[in-house]
């Protein structure tokens, strides 16, 4: 083959990626997540399609079963939708109440069964005032585990 | 072209120091971010990484006109050099990235718009690089290969505004945030100042392998017209 057409063939496979790209994930990639609210608001549209909800974590909702590796939490936004999130899976380090999360799965009823939990970390960064001990804290915490 | 050779040098070294300096400043200095703890230090490589990469990409998006303008060789010249680098930091950017990301969010890879358009712009010079090995005419080379930089820096504004845009998993500008029309970085002096000069250093490290890119271009370029008299 000559190194011509080579090259041809290699610039045609990566505009294709980039429209491919373009198409399927302009419509995903605008939304990447929507708010319970919204969810709410037509449950019928929602019902058994693979979503993402983004949310903060409520507080004093997070039940997390350390057996059955299992953690329910209720997420909201604005503080007055509520959606009830079931996963079974492992809770992310940074998973605490009061954070944000994006969780992937499917309305079952008026519960959310995820299959994927992302965290989504704000861009606020903040350092204890008392560097020494969240310094110790923080590496006795992962002798810990 | 004694005195670029020195520049260079200089560059060189400001980089290895500069580099050194803020990875011991950052790791046996600072104090750790409250939620994220460790994981955090990444962004000293990511942030700076990303700067430079925009930075590459706009001197593309500049020299790119420049030739189109001017038909001036040079200009070309640093434009590739610029790419190749450019091409270099956001292949690094994607990769510390999806680290951070496997520690922080739970996952390598999202497809949500900041880090796909970012994918797309590292595709786009992808292709730029196959569009210039395509084209035997030097000139037609360097006429093509400018207006897909053009086209391609165009990428740059919407991988930096997409974060405000649309939904995205990536949180908002730490560094470019703006309150009540003032600029006001959200996080405190002592993480923020090592940032700035990890920033800078980057940079330099940038101009760097821009020059001596540029200087190796020259060479060759010089070098394969010295063979074609040789061989007419």
């Amino acid at each position: 083959m000559k190194t011509r057409t080579k090259f041809v063939i290699g610039g045609a496979v990566i505009f294709a990626v980039i429209a491919a790209l373009s198409v399927q994930g302009l419509q995903e990639m605008t939304v990447f997540f929507y708010t319970p609210a919204e969810v709410l608001a037509s449950p019928d549209e929602f019902e058994n399609k693979t979503i993402r909800i983004g949310a903060l974590v409520q507080k004093d909702s997070v039940e997390w079963d350390a057996q059955a590796i299992e953690l329910s939490f209720k997420i909201t936004e604005d503080s007055k939708n509520f959606i009830p999130v079931f996963y079974a899976g492992v809770k992310p380090d940074l998973f605490r109440e009061g954070q944000g999360v994006v969780v992937e799965g499917k309305m079952k009823g008026q519960r959310f069964v995820a299959g994927q939990l992302l965290v989504k970390h704000s861009e606020e960064y903040t350092v204890e005032t008392d560097h020494k001990k969240s310094k110790e804290d923080y590496y006795r915490s992962i002798q810990a585990q | 072209m004694a005195s670029m050779k020195k520049i260079i040098l200089y560059l060189e070294w400001g980089s290895i120091l500069g580099l050194l300096a803020c990875g011991l400043w950052v790791f046996l200095k600072l104090p750790l971010e409250s939620s994220q703890g460790f994981p955090q230090k990444i962004m000293y490589l990511h942030v700076p990484t990303f700067l430079s990469t925009y930075l590459a990409f706009f001197v593309v998006f500049t020299f790119s006109i420049a030739y189109l303008w001017k038909r001036e060789l040079v200009f070309d010249q640093i434009a590739k050099a610029s790419a190749e680098v450019g091409l270099v930091f956001c292949a690094l950017l994607l990769a510390t990235g999806a680290i951070w990301g496997r520690t922080t969010w739970g996952t390598y890879w999202v497809w949500d718009a900041r880090l796909t358009t970012t994918l797309l712009l590292f595709l786009i010079f992808m292709g730029y690089f196959l569009l210039r090995m395509s084209v035997n005419d030097r000139d037609k080379e360097a006429r093509l290969a400018s207006v897909l930089g053009i086209i391609g820096c165009l990428d740059i504004p919407i991988i930096h505004k997409s974060v405000q845009w649309w939904r995205t998993l990536h949180q908002p500008s730490t560094l470019f945030k703006v309150e009540s029309g003032a600029a006001k970085p959200s996080m405190p002096p002592e993480l923020l100042y090592p940032l700035i000069a990890s920033a800078v250093v980057m940079l330099v490290f940038y101009l760097y392998l821009l020059l001596l890119r540029l200087q190796t271009e020259k060479r060759r370029e010089t070098l394969n017209q010295l063979l074609a008299e040789i061989q007419n």
